[in-house]
């Protein structure tokens, strides 16, 4: 039944709007989600028919939409909230490209908009007894909302950055907090010697770059490792080892050489020496029984033959 | 002419029989011919035969003498046959005894029989699969301990100066583990040496070898490979699976440990050569299936080793037995690895997925895969040549214990040594992953969160460094590390296979051909601009490693699927295929396979699957040894005695003759007897005689024959006194009344047929008037083998 009238509303709507060939952008994305649920999930024969695969004639038919009931000014709210806190993040997350501080710098706009997103998908009905999930996120085949969320979940996630904040997304740990003085610490000891000789900054800052690499090497132990950190720590290493040249050098070759090659001497002792040595091993030879006659039988044959 | 038949060994039989006035004039001269082409024939023999031995002996000048006469020492070589291996018993031997036992048995005994093959089948997989998973534990565990020290130790002095230490104590390391391995293997049981494929083979081809399938040599194997894996020698655990899996069967099957002194009272039908050699077969294969997580491959495996004797019900099982052990590993690997239930590392090699994108091929690429299978089979050559030589040495002169101990030890302290230069000389630094593929990663001289490119090669076990060499992102090694690599590691394995250690060479071909294949696809993509087009090198490293392998042990159809089977993607079906076969091809050409070439130098009777080319103008007669010990079939006790207990003759099998009464014509052949037989008879004292005083004496059934299976007393421990040497024995209920028989025109191909076909032991060639003129076995057959110079002829030594 319920079918029946949405067809004869679609087909109404259609033909009702066909001049308004344009409708303007806001409209045009708040109505997208609810307008493609209904013809996914009517599956009535009229909207299978209804939409043909012409741009113009579809465009049409979302203009129709702002006033569909079906989606209610709370979740087009929500929707505008989400787009906002969506720009809020990514406008914190590309300046923190470079170095990496994605974490500390934009844990908070994640949470929020992590929070707007619970609220676009709890299957909790809000004001006016609606539920946004369906009509939002899960009406078309694009689903936008939800590509868009997840793919800055995929960024959240491969950043690693749960790692760093705290269980409610407050702020940053403890351990990371440690971290981030300690690498500063490290940072400010390179500031302070690099001028001049680097050799000394090698014996100057020894100490709190080994700290920071033994913390370092704990938390990765531990499992608590986030991309800032990680990368704040590629990049000190880089400095001490490449900038600095600060990696051990490679200065005892001559003992490893002397060492090796007593020991690759030893098996051409060993085998010179077995081979002066050694009895060498001796097989007897066995003559086993043939035939005696064998020249005779086949003489025989050959005579027969 | 006359200098040459002195040489000859049959013209100067020719000679003889001219000697004894047998031959007059006349015939002699019709035979001349023919003569003459033997002549050139034997005489191409004798010059291989001797040109080899030539060197350290006096020059042939009494050759005639030591022809007949004392016999000849001379140096190992591989044109010899040992007259310590046996032919195993296959065929069924169908005495009076047999046909009772079979008539009193049920139709449910059999029905049982049946049912208890298939349980013994799934016994043989699931303690195989337990063993595998024992080896890999242990392995993986104590190779950790030992890397995890050294890595310490090598960070230790890396700051603080002093790396020569780290480096003595690697070599230290894995002189110890190899020093234990060592001597359990030469000191115990020497036979557990090696892969045990060679041994393997030759069992399945019908060959007893001693000692192969004891529990102690089970036991010293497991530990063996433990050692010499953890003792980083250049050396895989996959081989010894092999052999693992084939004492389990023979030991499972047969209801009872002779070592150990139990016996469970099951299974005692299976205690004969027959059924054993089906169950090792099935045992081969859920070796092989352990190792490589290939079930089918194991199967293929039997077939291709043992395919003479073969039956599809037995196809079947060995299937059974297969999977199962396969799975056997995987599930308890699973329980290990904290993922209970999670089948998804089915063998010891694991060559992990081939599924993306990027490790497809394509059909341009299929002539650059035969050209590696073309360099596979050069470098297999080349391989088996050094390795050739190098045991010809070691059986000559490295034969003591101790010595074989002391270069295992060097062998792993130089193996430590090379590893620990190559790697502080090495330049070649990378980032670190960010899953962290290597499990010992060493920085040493990189720059912090770098770590050496040469170390995930060298520092890890074999079968690691397969893995990354096959997975790991394009631009993780830099070709000259790889070039070295494969140089040194190519050296490494030639010198480690044939120590007396307990490994296999499966894991070091595959590495180094998984080394330059990688190399050949890194070239391939910097000298084309499009380097898109070749974009993975894991995929020419496992192209390379299957051309490597293939060149080395020179398997068809087993090594295809169980490639495959390994690298879990049908598709590299073609290109695999392709590699082994042009690898085979152009090794062949060079020399034979690595096991082959050890089966030689063993001195084995081995039977290949077809008789040598070119000698259908052999004849039975030719072929068989002859006068032959018979025996009557009432025959004097002292009789039998005195010739079992000939050492010079030492024969296994004895025609039973009958003479016919009142008559003066000669005896003719009514069955055939063995020597372990004979040996159950007399320890029973089964006279004529003695059953007409006892009647109620009970009557020997097949079961006494069994319970004396597989190890019958020698005839020194049988104790038989002056009286009872002249009573009678009565061998017509015991013996074979119909054995296999040719006449002497038979040719060589044919009794060869037979043979392979049958898995005889004994072939009794008759006359017209089925009276006995010799018999053929197993080493009247394998030594017509064709050389570079025709057909050759292999003598009997003892070793």
């Amino acid at each position: 039944m319920s079918l029946h009238k949405h067809s004869c509303l679609l087909v109404l709507a259609v033909f009702n709007i066909y001049p308004a060939v344009f409708g303007d952008g806001v409209n045009l994305a708040v109505s997208d989600p609810a307008d493609k649920p209904r013809q996914t999930s009517s599956l009535s024969p009229a909207v299978v028919v209804n939409p043909p695969p012409d741009p113009l004639f579809s465009l049409n038919l979302l203009s129709s939409l702002p006033e569909d009931p079906e989606i209610s000014d709370y979740c087009s709210e929500l929707l505008h909230i989400f787009g906002q806190l969506y720009v809020d993040y990514v406008t914190c997350l590309v300046p923190a490209a470079r170095p990496v501080k994605v974490c500390q710098n934009c844990y908070s706009s994640f949470g929020s908009l992590k929070n707007i997103y619970t609220n676009i998908s709890s299957d909790q009905e809000g004001p006016g007894n609606v539920s946004c999930r369906d009509s939002l996120l899960r009406s078309d085949r694009l689903m936008l909302v939800y590509l868009m969320y997840s793919n800055l979940v995929g960024i959240w996630s491969k950043s690693a950055c749960d790692n760093c904040i705290t269980e409610g997304g407050q702020s940053l740990t403890n351990d990371t907090l440690f971290f981030l003085t300690t690498h500063n610490q490290t940072l400010t000891c390179f500031e302070k010697y690099k001028e001049g000789n680097h050799s000394q900054l090698c014996t100057n800052c020894k100490s709190p770059y080994k700290d920071l690499n033994e913390l370092y090497s704990g938390m990765e132990k531990n499992q608590t490792l986030c991309i800032d950190i990680e990368d704040a720590m590629n990049m000190t290493r880089r400095l001490w080892s490449k900038y600095y040249n600060c990696s051990f050098p490679r200065e005892e070759t001559v003992p490893v050489i002397a060492v090796s090659s007593f020991m690759l001497f030893l098996p051409i002792i060993f085998y010179l020496s077995s081979f002066l040595h050694s009895e060498q091993k001796k097989r007897k030879l066995i003559h086993p029984k043939r035939a005696k006659s064998y020249a005779s039988l086949m003489n025989i044959q050959d005579k027969l033959s | 002419m006359a200098n040459i038949t002195k040489k000859v060994s049959w013209s100067s039989r020719a000679d003889e029989s001219g000697a004894t006035g047998e031959g007059t004039p006349l015939l002699n001269g019709s035979e001349q011919p023919r003569h003459s082409r033997q002549l050139s024939e034997g005489r191409s023999i004798f010059q291989i035969g001797r040109l080899s031995t030539v060197d350290l002996e006096e020059e042939i000048t009494s050759d005639e003498d030591s022809l007949r006469g004392r016999p000849k020492e001379i140096p190992h070589n591989e044109k010899l046959l040992s007259l310590k291996f046996e032919s195993l018993d296959y065929d069924n031997i169908e005495n009076q005894l047999f046909l009772e036992e079979e008539r009193r048995m049920s139709y449910m005994g059999f029905r049982c029989l049946e049912i208890s093959r298939w349980v013994v089948c799934g016994l043989i997989g699931f303690l195989t699969g337990l063993i595998a998973c024992f080896i890999d534990i242990v392995v993986e565990e104590l190779a950790g301990i030992k890397y995890q020290v050294v890595k310490q130790n090598i960070e230790k002095f890396t700051e603080a100066g002093g790396l020569s230490i780290s480096l003595i104590l690697w070599a230290v390391f894995n002189s110890a583990f190899v020093m234990v391995g060592a001597i359990i293997v030469a000191y115990f049981e020497p036979i557990a040496a090696g892969s045990g494929i060679p041994q393997i083979k030759c069992y399945l081809n019908g060959i007893k070898i001693p000692r192969v399938v004891r529990l102690k040599t089970l036991v010293v194997k497991v530990c063996g490979v433990i050692c010499s894996v953890v003792g980083g020698l250049a050396v895989g655990k996959e081989g010894p699976m092999i052999h693992s899996g084939a004492v389990v069967a023979a030991g499972v099957s047969q209801g009872r440990s002779t070592s150990l002194k139990r016996d469970f009272k099951i299974f005692e039908y299976f205690r004969r050569d027959t059924e054993k050699r089906d169950f090792v077969s099935a045992g081969a294969a859920a070796g092989v299936s352990a190792a490589f997580g290939a079930p089918v491959g194991g199967v293929l495996f039997s077939l291709e080793e043992g395919a003479s004797f073969w039956n599809q019900m037995l196809t079947w099982r060995i299937f059974f037995a297969s999977m199962i052990s396969t799975f056997t590993l995987n599930f308890f690997l699973s329980i290990y690895h904290n993922k209970p239930g999670d089948l998804s590392s089915p063998g010891l090699i694991n060559f992990g997925r081939f599924e993306s994108d990027s490790v497809a091929y394509n059909l341009y690429e299929i002539p650059l895969f035969i050209a590696m299978g073309a360099i596979g089979g050069i470098l297999g050559a080349l391989f088996n040549v050094l390795n050739y030589w190098l045991t010809i040495f070691r059986i000559r002169y490295v034969h003591r214990p101790c010595l074989q101990v002391m270069e295992a030890m060097l062998v792993a302290a130089v193996t430590a040594t090379v590893s620990f230069t190559m790697i502080y000389f090495s330049n070649d630094c990378q980032p670190l992953g960010p899953e962290h593929n290597e499990e010992y990663p060493l920085q040493l001289f990189c720059a912090d969160g770098e770590y050496n490119s040469m170390a995930t090669a060298f520092f890890n076990t074999p079968e690691r460094s397969v893995r990354s060499l096959f997975h790991n992102q394009p631009g993780s090694y830099n070709p000259l590390t790889l070039g070295l690599f494969t140089l040194t590691y190519f050296f490494l394995a030639c010198w480690t296979y044939g120590l007396a250690v307990s490994a296999g060479v499966f894991i070091p071909s595959l590495l180094i051909g998984a080394a330059w294949g990688r190399l050949f696809g890194i070239l391939l993509a910097s000298i084309t601009s499009n380097a898109t087009i070749w974009a993975d090198p894991g995929k020419y490293a496992l192209i390379g490693a299957a051309a490597q392998l293939g060149g080395i042990v020179r398997m068809t159809l087993s090594l295809t699927v169980i490639m495959v089977e390994a690298t879990g993607n049908v598709t590299y079906g073609l290109p695999i295929m392709l590699v082994l076969m042009t690898a085979k091809i152009v090794g062949d050409y060079f020399v034979e396979g690595l096991y082959d070439i050890h089966i030689k130098l063993q001195s084995v009777p081995f039977l290949h699957w077809e008789a040598p080319a070119t000698s259908h103008w052999l004849t039975a007669r030719e072929v068989m040894s002859s006068p032959v010990t018979c025996l009557n079939r009432i025959e004097k006790v002292g009789t039998i005695v005195d010739v079992l207990s000939n050492t010079s003759t030492n024969h296994n099998g004895f025609p039973v003759v009958v003479q016919v009464a009142g008559s003066d014509e000669p005896a003719k052949l009514c069955g055939l007897i063995l020597r372990s037989q004979l040996i159950v008879l007399l320890k029973h004292k089964v006279f004529v005689e003695l059953a007409r005083s006892r009647l109620n004496q009970r009557k020997l059934q097949l079961k006494d024959f069994r319970d004396a299976y597989p190890r019958f007393p020698p005839i020194q421990s049988i104790h038989v006194s002056q009286d009872e040497r002249e009573c009678m024995m009565d061998l017509t209920e015991f013996m074979n009344p119909t054995p296999y028989t040719v006449p002497q025109e038979t040719s060589l191909p044919r009794v060869f047929k037979l043979f392979r076909a049958l898995g005889l032991r004994h072939l009794v060639v008759v006359d017209d008037q089925n009276r006995v003129i010799g018999l053929v076995t197993r080493k009247d057959l394998a030594r017509y083998h064709l050389g570079k110079h025709g057909l050759e002829e292999l003598q009997l030594a003892h070793t």
